[in-house]
């Protein structure tokens, strides 16, 4: 049995099989494949077996050939590791052969290359002579040039041409330096070699392992000498393509992994080509509309990663991280880049825009979306958990500015991956190339790609499990979503809203077990989550289509709300806030109208997950370690040094709260996303920002320069308060109105949690919890107008106060607690915030939430005038108006009920709002020399309101005079009274900038665009640029590398 | 002083490795390449068999006349030998494909000029 499993009978069935194939192709063709396939699954299932058996305590297998002992013979192991690589690689060939089965067995030829080449990869994983990884080397080389030729057009004939001339100019330099290597030492037993005292000394040495080096590095296609390897990529066909880009490539990684110890002096180098690699590649991306041209771009950058992360691991000498880190980087883009070639396969759409057609296929966009999720490093799959480790142990080891480019090249990976993929999702149905329905696809066509989206999910939990084993509960959010879209494909006829009730009531059903223990602000977060997120959800009944997909996804969203608010470490936290980005992302992408917006909400938003996990490193790196209680603590003020860590953290949470200047995105999103899932986002969804800025605050607190630091997180909240409260004011569109007003809402809240003191926070909490009532009944009640009144923009709206009087009456109660007018809560909450603002003296940041609340005021009277006061233009159009359907009706009385007794009661509120904060900061909290009891004393309602209502109605009188003045029509047309107010919003000298936060950003795009296009120019396909290219890096790294 | 032979094989080698990168460089024509790369291989394997000899000792052969102790030192190194015997098959077989592909690349094209086969580019 142990014989029948021994690793050297991979080579017999390669070898074997490979004589044989020609053979049986003369005498029983029948033959064929029952033995090209018993050959490949026997190499898989005995290097499957043989890994099983070294990790399970045996010794490596050392298989030594000819009867005498290395250095005299070639000898192979089969330790972990080598086992690791060649099951994955073995696994990924065999269900690319099921793959390529129909192209494969068209030339018998083809099955012999194949299986040859795969032996090869297994022979340069274990071989322990480096004269014989050259021989494997070139056998799957010339493997590959066979398999390459497939294709058969001219594209692909001189594609492979150029590869072959670039390879063999690497091999030759490989030959040549293993040649020196052995003039050199005497050996070529790398064992042996490994052993002699490093770094082997002496010129000729130096340059062999340089050639060395280089050679192996060629091979994985560094940037810019891998124009040969992009071209394959493009032209070859997709399973031919992936069998290169992750098999052979492995099989050269696995080579540099064996002999690195030999390069400890340029692992800086080897790290700087990898980088750079990542960047350029995933730079140059952004301009590809070809898929498989596109995917070698990313196949390249992935490799220049795991590069990056070996060199650096293996220098920092944190060799018991290179399972989790490069494994999971390897096995990551092993597995997703075979399921996206073989995809692009199945799909067989040259270019980008033509992949509409897959959105008819549920299974084939489920799978087409996960893959797409896994190659940008997303959770749940194994790349997440491998980049999340190796940053947190780069920012431990100093590394910053390599953290920066993982960051941009990533954000640069995900943003080209989720574009093809939003574009296949929003084409216009009726364009003429996607017209052009898939070809017809049987299960086992599909068969491959499926299990391979099995299996990265497999590897993504035990990445987990090795990552953080405590931390597996994470993943509830998307059990409980594939249990409910299990429900959906066993049940296809289930009507939306059983399906919605059901998304709904696990929110309340699980939600409250992913908050276990917690107290405090987490608690009170985890609450608000779960009751805000089921009545804001509620309204998702109204909507009577079956939404496939959708129900599933906002289940995963939801429960991913309480289970941030009970993360204890900071992985968990930064877990549950990416599955809150890619839940909201696909909601977004399965709406209708979002298009390339959803885009940019998911750029943004991923933006904001790297400053996120750049400011968890930073903390880990200052002592913090992973905990969240230590970072919400503070009681070891100024032991850690905080502020890096903060500034990041505050960083991102500002992006995702759409902080003036990075708001560009929130418009447009709440504004075309599905009138339900609008409200869920800007009533709910955007409090995760307030919870990760809470959070980062207690950072700020124990930092040496926190106060300055959160006088400027005030001024930012303020300018956002105010400049977007004007935006508002002149939007023509009640759900852009609506977003405006949210983002300017928030603003409110990140001055609150500036001012850094118990009474601020509490202020900040009530006007979260009042922000959230009152968008979700404004969203709601806008729903309810754009469902029965067609559509949300103003000027075709008007005088629906008396068809929908219960929607009217709730956004009436829902304008009054917002606007800041006595008594609702509004009034009580801002009261706080500018009477606190006073008390610290911060006159200016006072005086500017006066005016933000005036402007505030100004513009909730233009929504509710012009959609249900104002007439309508067209006579008679309101006829067919009725009211709301109760399933928007309910949850917005639900929402004003809550309004009414956070203003009627707000003391029972109070209580456990203080008490969420105490915990944390003790009453005894002295800020600024003032202890808390003071702070309470000082702070005199009555002038602060007096002084807020005269001057209410003064800018009322004034705004009523001007308005008088500028008016060219006679008084009494409500659309004159919208019109008066744009303009005199316009006179505002500010207004005229603020587009420029969009031209800006546009601005960044096209330049980073532009600059992917220039750098692109040096891939002109000639061969002899390639071959320079080659050269040239072979010999900068000599030069670079040299003592 | 004489230049020994091994010396004399290594510069000979050397140099037609250059000859063979800058064959490969300035040819435009695939079967000049191709002949470059042959020689750019044939340099590589003449210093590899450079590296393994030894001026004025014996064949690898052990007998009573060469004990193992003595081939250390008194006969030429047969491993490298050994090894360029597969190297110039491996080159073999890669120069037969190259020349393959060329055939194939004139039958689509009917030019051998390597700046006609440039379609995948950016």
């Amino acid at each position: 049995m142990s014989a029948l499993f021994h690793p050297l009978n991979i080579y017999i069935l390669g070898l074997g099989g490979g004589f044989l194939i020609p053979l049986l192709y003369r005498v029983a063709k029948r033959w064929l494949a029952p033995v090209f396939f018993l050959a490949l699954t026997g190499i898989t299932l005995i290097s499957a077996v043989a890994f099983i058996r070294v990790l399970g305590g045996a010794p490596p297998f050392e298989v030594i050939t000819a009867g005498i002992a290395p250095p005299v013979s070639i000898s192979l192991r089969l330790g972990v590791a080598e086992g690791f690589f060649c099951v994955s690689v073995n696994v990924v060939s065999l269900l690319g052969a099921l793959h390529l089965w129909p192209r494969l067995r068209e030339h018998y030829g083809a099955l012999l290359l194949y299986l040859i080449g795969v032996m090869g990869i297994n022979g340069m994983i274990m071989t322990r002579d480096l004269f014989n990884l050259f021989v494997f080397l070139e056998i799957v080389s010339i493997a590959t040039y066979g398999l390459l030729g497939l294709a058969g057009t001219t594209r692909s004939l001189s594609a492979t041409f150029k590869y072959i001339v670039a390879t063999v100019i690497a091999s030759t330099f490989f030959l040549l330096a293993t040649a020196l290597v052995y003039f050199v030492t005497g050996t070529l037993f790398i064992d042996e070699l490994l052993q002699l005292p490093q770094p082997l000394s002496g010129p000729i040495a130096t340059t062999a392992l340089l050639l060395l080096l280089a050679a192996i590095l060629i091979e994985l296609k560094p940037f810019p000498a891998n124009g040969w390897g992009l071209d394959v990529y493009e032209t070859a066909p997709g399973g031919i393509a992936a069998f290169v880009s992750v098999g052979v490539s492995a099989g050269v990684f696995f080579s540099l992994y064996k002999l690195l110890p030999l390069f400890g002096p340029w692992l800086d180098l080897i790290a700087l080509s990898g980088g750079l690699t990542f960047v350029a590649s995933n730079l140059i991306g952004l301009r590809q509309i070809r898929v498989r041209r596109m995917l070698g771009y990313s196949s390249v950058g992935q490799l220049g990663l795991a590069t990056l992360a070996l060199a650096l691991l293996e220098k920092t000498g944190a060799p018991q991280l290179m399972p989790l880190v490069v494994g999971g980087l390897i096995l990551n883009h092993l597995l997703a880049k075979a399921g996206l070639f073989w995809l692009a396969d199945l799909v067989d759409r040259q270019s980008i825009s033509g992949w509409s057609p897959i959105a008819r296929s549920r299974l084939l966009l489920f799978l087409f979306g996960a893959l797409v999720v896994a190659i940008s490093g997303l959770p749940p799959f194994p790349g997440f958990w491998a980049k999340w480790t190796l940053v947190l142990h780069l920012s431990s080891a100093g590394y910053v500015w390599t953290i920066a480019a993982i960051a941009i090249g990533s954000l640069l990976e995900a943003a080209y991956m989720f574009r093809w993929f939003g574009r296949s999702v929003h084409a216009p149905a009726n364009n003429g190339l996607s017209g052009v329905d898939l070809p017809r696809l049987d299960w086992r066509a599909i068969a491959p790609v499926t299990t391979i989206v099995v299996l990265l999910a497999l590897a993504g939990l035990l990445a987990a499990f090795i990552a953080a084993p405590g931390s597996l509960w994470i993943v509830t959010p998307l059990i409980a979503g594939g249990m409910l879209a299990l429900v959906e494909a066993l049940w296809p006829g289930l009507p939306g809203r059983a399906k919605a009730a059901l998304a709904l009531i696990a929110l309340p059903a699980i939600g409250p077990f992913l908050l276990p223990e917690m107290q405090g602000l987490p608690l009170l977060f985890g609450v608000l989550f779960i009751a805000g997120g089921f009545v804001v959800g509620l309204g998702a009944l109204y909507r009577s289509e079956t939404r496939t997909g959708y129900y599933p996804l906002l289940a995963a969203m939801l429960l991913a709300l309480p289970a941030l608010a009970g993360a204890s470490t900071t992985l968990e936290f930064f877990v549950a806030w990416e599955f809150v980005t890619l839940g909201s992302y696909f909601l977004l992408a399965h709406g209708r109208q979002t298009g390339s917006q959803t885009l940019r909400y998911l750029l943004f938003s991923l933006a904001a997950a790297f400053f996120l996990l750049a400011g968890f490193g930073q903390f880990n790196a200052t002592g913090g370690g992973v905990d969240l209680a230590t970072l919400r603590s503070v009681l070891d003020g100024g032991s850690v040094q905080a502020t890096a860590a903060f500034v990041l953290i505050a960083i991102g949470c500002l992006i995702k709260a759409g902080a003036l200047g990075v708001h560009v995105w929130v418009p447009g999103t709440y504004a075309l996303a599905d009138d339900d899932l609008s409200a869920l986002l800007s009533a709910v969804i955007s409090k995760v920002a307030i919870f990760g800025l809470l959070t980062a605050a207690y950072l700020a607190i124990r930092s040496q320069s926190g106060p300055d630091l959160s006088i400027l997180l005030a001024w930012i909240g303020m300018a956002t308060t105010l400049v977007c409260g004007v935006q508002a004011l002149f939007q023509r569109d009640a759900k852009r109105l609506l977003a405006y007003s949210s983002i300017s809402q928030l603003g409110y809240i990140v001055t609150a949690i500036a001012l850094m003191d118990h009474i601020g926070w509490v202020t900040a909490l009530y006007l979260t919890a009042s922000h959230l009532l009152v968008k979700g009944v404004l969203f709601l009640a806008v729903a309810g107008v754009i469902l029965r009144a067609g559509t949300g923009v103003f000027t075709s709206l008007g005088g629906l106060g008396a068809r929908m009087p219960v929607t009217f009456a709730a956004v009436l109660v829902a304008l009054v607690a917002m606007a800041g007018l006595p008594p609702l809560t509004g009034f009580g909450s801002k009261w706080l915030l500018i009477g606190t603002l006073l008390d610290k003296q911060w006159y200016l940041l006072a005086a500017a939430g006066f005016l933000a609340t005036f402007v505030g005021f100004l513009y909730m009277i233009r929504l509710a005038w012009s959609v249900f006061l104002g007439p309508r233009e067209q006579k008679n159009a309101n006829h067919h108006v009725r009211e709301a359907p109760a399933a928007l009706l309910v949850p917005q009385l639900l929402l004003v009920v809550g309004i009414l007794v956070l203003t009627l009661y707000p003391s029972p509120l109070f209580g456990p709002l203080s008490q969420a904060i105490d915990p944390a900061f003790a009453s005894s909290l002295v800020w600024q020399g003032m202890p808390l009891r003071e702070i309470y004393d000082s702070l005199d309602p009555l002038p602060v309101m007096g002084a807020a209502v005269v001057l209410s109605l003064l800018a009322a009188g004034v705004l009523a005079l001007v308005l008088r003045a500028q008016a060219p029509k006679p008084a009494g047309d409500g659309r004159d009274v919208v019109a008066s107010l744009a303009a005199l919003a316009r006179t505002i000298p500010l207004v005229h900038r603020l587009p420029t936060a969009t031209a800006a950003w546009t601005g960044v795009a096209g330049v980073t665009v532009a600059a992917a296009g220039r750098l692109r120019l040096i891939y002109n396909g000639n061969a002899q640029t390639y071959e320079l290219l080659v050269i040239l890096y072979i010999v900068a790294i000599h030069f670079l590398g040299w003592p | 002083m004489g230049i020994s032979v091994s010396h004399l094989a290594l510069v000979t080698g050397f140099l037609l490795c250059l000859i063979g990168v800058w064959g490969l460089l300035s040819n435009r024509h695939i079967l000049r390449i191709i002949i470059s790369f042959s020689l750019l291989d044939t340099g590589v394997h003449i210093v590899l068999v450079a590296t393994g000899y030894i001026t004025g000792a014996t064949a690898p052969i052990l007998d009573e006349a060469l004990g193992p102790g003595a081939a250390a030192l008194h006969s030429v190194d047969p491993i490298p030998s050994a090894l360029v015997v597969t190297a110039i098959v491996i080159g073999f077989s890669v120069t037969a494909v190259m020349l393959a592909y060329a055939i194939r690349l004139y039958r689509a094209k009917g030019t051998l000029d390597i700046d006609a086969f440039t379609e995948s580019k950016g």
